[in-house]
């Protein structure tokens, strides 16, 4: 094996930050913003905090500590921990990652776009109507594809070469959006202070002690933990196959989720403090629909921004700059989830990266270019981008679900494997002795970590993460299915129908595909010494599982090719 | 803040308004010249007159009904709304009201052998109790009843017509709330009659906003009158589900079945409105025969068969204001043109009564007409005749019969018969002329409203011409029941073309009847004592308070006999919320809570009614909004009075008022806010600064801005 067939990140500072990266997203800037509008203020973030530690971190501990050991992307992943039947899981993983990253991109296009306006002070004077700016850009197709296609090739660029690119691209992007975001909270909470009353400040800390009880409160606050953390999504799973071999997982979760639960705060703060500034009926305005907020509201607000014209131009800019860059961030892991898939099977990376990024442009298309309608107040959106949105947007629970199922899995084979050597208890008593813990002390306290993981993390994996599955599962549907019209209807865009029509043709053809899945090597990305045996899980007698630069059986071919083309 | 934010950004009452049609539309005033098409204005299915439950041309009312195609829809229509139709035809029978032993044959017509079909209208028509003589369940003792009769002379058919045009808007409007049904995208905008009382019944103004050439769509030379497209066109479907809730309707679209199939099938040969310009088959086909002689032949004699059924009830029956019996009685005079509409014995009465009814030896010493003609203290026990047809037979013992609160009285406090033709609502009394009844000015005062809807004349049945024995004068001479007339259309065979808009001019008068059945008397006083005055507090009135549950009052007249009993006086209201699962790229998603109701307490304070009385009497009831809640609080009064009259909806016609909620809790205290923050800062902060710090100290750091600077792949 050669070297340079392994790619890694230089240090661990770029892997958080390409994690943090992927963590902060839109949703730090415009959903957290409406979650706590919408919940109470201070109130809201009681729950939120404290899913940050029962379910992000944990989560992303397992995902982290799953992919330094299987070191493949999300569907080696499954077919190393889970067995070779279940590889369509880490198929299901990547493809709702990638098909949110096809209506993404448009949405970073957005991003951009508005950043423009935003030098320009397009968005500034009397005579800008925001509701018109934002109907004509969404209206003129051209311009919102060309703003995708940027995107794109911004993410295709940063990601061509690999892990230290992304690593460089994250370190600065991140770097600058921390740097935004302060400017704007400063100019924010001058603008909530200047009326006298920092009631922005005020609403967004104050706990409610009433409505702390409230169980819709905790569940949109697990939501919004979880969907802001990516926990479950596999990006850290992605990220941790370049992590080098004595990487510590598990201060790597604690530090991905409470940075962006910081980026959170301070993002909304800004937002929340910005808009009980200036409005009438800030929470009128705060927990209108997200993209609204952002595109419609947040320009008017900060055309107000103390200075007169600078002060507005420096909020407008660093806002949307800001934004834009936490778009590309998420963009950029959103691909190379994808890419690492198609690498991880013997595609060459060039390859991989220009077909995902490829498809991702024209399946974007659609969300692009169809359906975009008028609501009822005459702001344009984009439906069929809202649908998709709606439909995979769910999906991602069931990624989580299935990073659970493995580490239930690998603990009930080890337990079995235990009884029958005699080293463990049959029973209850022993499967709780050995086979519950078996993937923490395995994968998780490696002796590389810090922070050593107690058995609150089983408990959490073990007892909590099915119960609060269940609950969102069922609150979110249930809701959905006392509040929508006609809701079985596959027809209906915002109907359970459509979305469970979606989700079985898609899980139904992964599970066809799965066959032809497992039947391809799988090429692990193990950097040098690194102990990343899988004998003991059940890839591990899958003789079609090998390291980079090895070949199984009947595929060196693969090799000569690869060879051949690649340019190094 | 800027005006433009809080325009998109919050679902303020302009656009909700939009939506709901609670704002009077803009008016526009007759003299305008308009200039609009009506393709502008409404939906072309609306345009074009296509009914939108669809189905053939009988079903879109572009051709008549017959016996057969009528009982089979009104089978399919039963079979498709079973909890608010039940199908039935005549009766069970057993023990009537006077002792008489009945069949389910004693309601079938002598020559085709058919009984009445009919239809029970009410919410859970299958539940409720069971009437075993009538046959029909649904009775519910609370429900105000209704009775609706057509075609009692068979060859008006355009009485049958309207009441199956209602038939199918119930059958349509039921939970079908906001229903746009013309199309324009305004919800309920148009109801039946002037409901905002500037003299047009075009209340939102869009018949009148037309080019002169398309006001007056139906031809009747009255420019956006009732029956025009535009015109009431969009009635409140809240309203008509409100009805069919709370009243039983008794719907028999057709009562004479074999005369109006003897003078569809053999009388008046199709096209009837060519072959019977003026006249037609009128009564039933009882077989007169050339009494005393044997009559020979079963076949329908028509110079000699028949009874006028609307002269055949036993109320003043006979009473011989004009000549309504064949002039000798079994012998019949040939008519010279009876298509034509001549003939001398068409209002034949049907035989005398030549039995002893009570017994007492005497024959006929006490017609039936309210008053103790023999002295004997027992009140017209022995009629002159009336009420020996199977089809008044079955009306009635459907009458006498429906006593659901089994007082002895029928439940029937309003009745309404559909006749044709001359465009008149009448109300009693048919039997004398100048004469007028004890409640004559109320009569005149839903007669009124009636007109009102239907810009026709309201008038005494007697003015038109005295009758006899005719159904409204039996309903309300022996059981007290408003009882109207309605003469609509202008020919009995009316040319098909007319069908459809005839009967949408008539559309709202059944419904009317159906609101006032609970007490019309009382209905009648309070109308004409001005309730028109009351109201409920506009959205715009409301003080919503600073912190807490939000009062809503109404303003009554000092004389309105308010019961504040919880099941018929309550408020109603409902919210509209953002829903948990906004989406992230579109419009805001709210959702409707059902609807709720909270009980009106009197407030010792008095308000000002509309019409600047001081001395109004405050009404208040409490709605349990929270202060952290945001969104749109709907709410209505349902008020009824100590005398059972219900459904005095304020605001009228099933709409609702919108009143916009929006955050009304402090947003917090200094020194909480503070802690919290503080907590925030140590956990997350903190928290990613000692992870920071532990990356730091294990060492293998030590090329942090070396790895991120250094160049690309190794």
């Amino acid at each position: 094996m050669s070297e340079g067939q392994s790619d890694q990140f230089s240090g661990r500072v770029g892997l958080i930050f390409a994690a943090i990266g992927a963590a902060i997203g839109t949703g730090n800037i415009w959903r957290f913003p409406r979650m706590v509008g919408a919940n109470g203020g201070g109130t809201f973030l009681v729950p939120w905090l404290f899913f940050l530690f029962a379910w992000s971190i944990p989560l992303v501990i397992a995902e982290f500590a799953l992919g330094k050991r299987s070191r493949t992307g999300t569907i080696g992943t499954f077919r190393i921990f889970a067995g070779k039947k279940f590889a369509w899981m880490g198929l299901w993983t990547a493809w709702i990652s990638t098909a949110i990253g096809f209506y993404y991109a448009i949405v970073a296009g957005w991003c951009i776009n508005y950043f423009r306006l935003g030098i320009t002070n397009g968005l500034v004077g009397k005579e800008v109507d925001t509701v018109e700016v934002w109907n004509s850009f969404l209206q003129n197709s051209g311009e919102v594809i060309f703003y995708q296609f940027l995107i794109i090739a911004i993410t295709l660029l940063a990601i061509w070469k690999g892990a230290k690119a992304i690593e460089k691209a994250n370190v600065i992007l991140m770097t600058s959006l921390f740097v935004l975001l302060f400017m704007t909270l400063g100019l924010s909470l001058w603008m909530d202070m200047s009326d006298g009353t920092l009631d922005g400040f005020l609403f967004m800390f104050t706990v409610d002690w009433d409505q702390i009880g409230d169980p819709e409160i905790w569940i949109n606050g697990l939501s919004q933990s979880a969907w802001s953390c990516s926990a479950g999504m596999g990006m850290a799973i992605t990220y941790s196959v370049y992590m080098r071999k004595d990487e510590d997982t598990t201060l790597n979760a604690f530090t991905m989720g409470l940075a962006n639960n910081s980026i959170s705060i301070i993002a909304g703060l800004a937002v929340i403090s910005a808009i009980f500034a200036v409005s009438d009926d800030p929470l009128g305005v705060v927990t209108g629909g997200s993209s609204a907020i952002t595109f419609l509201a947040l320009p008017e607000v900060f055309a107000q921004a103390p200075g007169g014209g600078i002060g507005a131009w420096v909020m407008m800019t660093g806002f949307f700059l800001a934004l834009s860059f936490a778009a590309i961030t998420s963009m950029i892991s959103t691909v190379e989830l994808c890419v690492r898939n198609f690498v991880d099977h013997g595609f060459s990376r060039n390859k991989s990266v220009l077909i995902t990024t490829g498809t991702i442009f024209l399946f974007g298309l659609p969300s692009a270019l169809m359906w975009i309608k008028l609501d009822s107040e005459g702001v344009a959106f984009p439906e069929f981008l809202e649908v998709q949105d709606h439909i995979w947007g769910y999906g991602l629970m069931f990624s989580g679900l299935f990073i659970a199922f493995s580490i239930w899995k690998y603990g009930y084979l080890k337990w079995r494997a235990a009884v029958e050597d005699g080293s463990a208890a049959p029973g209850f008593k022993g499967y709780l002795g050995v086979g519950v813990s078996a993937f923490r002390d395995d994968f998780i306290n490696t002796g590389d970590n810090d922070l050593w993981i107690g058995r609150w993390w089983d408990l959490l994996i073990y007892l909590a993460f099915p119960f609060l599955f269940v609950v969102l599962m069922v609150s979110y549907f249930g809701d959905m299915i006392a509040n929508t019209d006609n809701v079985w209807d596959p027809t209906n865009p915002h109907g359970l129908g459509i979305i469970l029509a979606f989700w079985s043709v898609v899980a139904i053809l992964f599970m066809i595909l799965n066959k032809f899945l497992v039947a391809r090597p799988l090429f692990r990305n193990v950097p040098e010494g690194a102990d990343v045996d899988i004998s003991m899980l059940p890839g591990g007698s899958d003789e079609l599982i090998v390291q980079v630069g090895d070949y199984p059986p009947g595929w060196e071919h693969l090799g000569e090719k690869e060879y051949t083309v690649s340019p190094e | 803040m800027n005006s433009r934010i809080s325009a998109i950004m919050l679902f303020t009452s302009v656009t909700s308004m939009m939506a709901l049609s609670l704002t009077p539309m803009i008016s526009v005033s007759a003299q305008d010249t308009g200039g609009y098409t009506p393709n502008q204005l409404w939906s072309d299915d609306y345009v074009d007159s296509v009914l939108p439950w669809g189905g053939d041309e009988r079903e879109q009312f572009n051709e008549y009904h017959d016996y057969d195609s009528m009982k089979l829809r009104m089978m399919r229509l039963a079979e498709q709304n079973p909890d608010i139709f039940e199908f039935h035809e005549g009766l069970n029978g057993g023990v009537n009201k006077r002792g008489d032993v009945t069949t389910a044959d004693s309601y079938e017509g002598w020559h085709y052998n058919h009984a009445s079909p009919w239809m029970k209208i009410t919410k859970d028509v299958s539940g409720g109790e069971l009437n075993p003589f009538v046959g029909d369940n649904g009775n519910y003792a609370d429900r105000p009843d209704v009775l609706i009769v057509g075609n009692h002379h068979a060859r008006e058919w355009m009485s049958y017509s309207v009441p199956l045009m209602f038939l199918e808007y119930v059958a349509f409007s039921y939970d079908n709330i906001g229903y746009d049904n013309d199309g324009d995208g305004k919800i309920d905008e148009d109801p039946w009659g002037d409901a905002d009382g500037d003299g047009e019944l075009d209340d939102d103004g869009d018949c009148l906003s037309l080019v002169n050439e398309s006001r007056d769509s139906n031809g009747d030379g009255d420019d956006c009158g009732p029956g025009d497209l535009g015109v009431d066109e969009d009635f409140s479907e809240q309203w008509i589900t409100d009805l069919v809730n709370s009243r039983e309707i008794y719907l028999v679209p057709m009562l004479n079945v074999d005369g109006n199939i003897y003078d569809r099938e053999i009388f008046c040969p199709a096209p009837a409105w060519e072959s019977c310009p003026s006249g037609g088959w009128r009564k039933n086909l009882r077989n007169n025969g050339p009494e005393p002689l044997p009559d020979l032949t079963q076949e329908v004699d028509e110079d000699c068969d028949g009874v006028d059924l609307n002269r055949n009830y036993q109320f003043e029956w006979g009473w011989p204001l004009g000549a309504t019996v064949p002039l000798i009685p079994g012998t019949c005079t040939p008519a010279e043109d009876e298509r034509a509409g001549i003939s001398n014995n068409d209002v034949y009465t049907g035989p005398f009564d030549t039995t002893d009814n009570d017994g007492d030896g005497l024959v006929n010493e006490d017609n039936v007409d309210g008053e103790d003609d023999d002295n004997d203290g027992r009140l017209d026990e022995d009629w002159a005749g009336g009420n020996s047809e199977p089809e008044t037979k079955f009306i009635q013992d459907l009458t006498e019969m429906n006593d659901d609160n089994g007082d002895g009285s029928t439940e029937f406090k309003a009745t309404l018969t559909w006749h044709s033709y001359s465009e008149l609502v009448l109300y009693p009394w048919g039997h004398c002329t100048g004469c007028e009844s004890t409640d004559h000015e109320q009569l005149i005062y839903h007669g009124d409203v009636l007109a009102e809807y239907t810009d026709y004349a309201n008038m005494q049945s007697s003015d038109l011409y005295p009758t006899t024995g005719d159904f409204c004068d039996w309903q309300y001479g022996v059981h007290d029941s408003y009882c109207y007339t309605m003469e609509i259309g202008t020919a009995f065979h009316q040319n098909e073309i007319d069908i459809k808009h005839i009967a949408i001019r008539n559309l709202g008068v059944s419904f009317y009847m159906a609101e006032i059945a609970d007490n019309p008397r009382e209905k009648a006083d309070l109308g004409l004592s001005g309730i028109s005055q009351q109201f409920i507090q506009e959205a715009s009135e409301v003080v919503l308070p600073e912190y807490g549950d939000i009062p809503i009052d109404v303003c009554l007249d000092s004389n309105f006999p308010y019961s504040l009993e919880m099941k018929n006086t309550h408020l109603m209201w409902r919210m509209v919320k953002p829903t948990r699962q906004q989406s992230d790229y579109g419009p805001r998603e709210w959702s409707t809570t059902d609807w709720e109701m909270v009980p009106f307490q009197a407030i010792e304070e008095s308000c000002t009614l509309r019409d600047g009385d001081n001395n109004g009497t405050v009404l208040r009831a409490t709605v349990p909004v929270s202060d952290v809640i945001t969104g749109e609080l709907h709410y209505k009064a349902m008020l009824s009075t100590l005398s059972g009259s219900t459904l005095f909806e304020y605001p009228p016609n099933g709409n609702y008022n919108v009143l916009d909620i929006s955050y009304r809790a402090p947003y917090g205290g200094v020194f909480s806010s503070l802690a919290l923050f503080g907590v925030i800062v140590v956990l997350v902060w903190g928290g990613l600064g000692v992870c920071l710090r532990l990356i730091m100290d294990s060492g293998d750091e030590d090329v942090i801005m070396d790895a991120t600077l250094e160049e690309g792949s190794t």
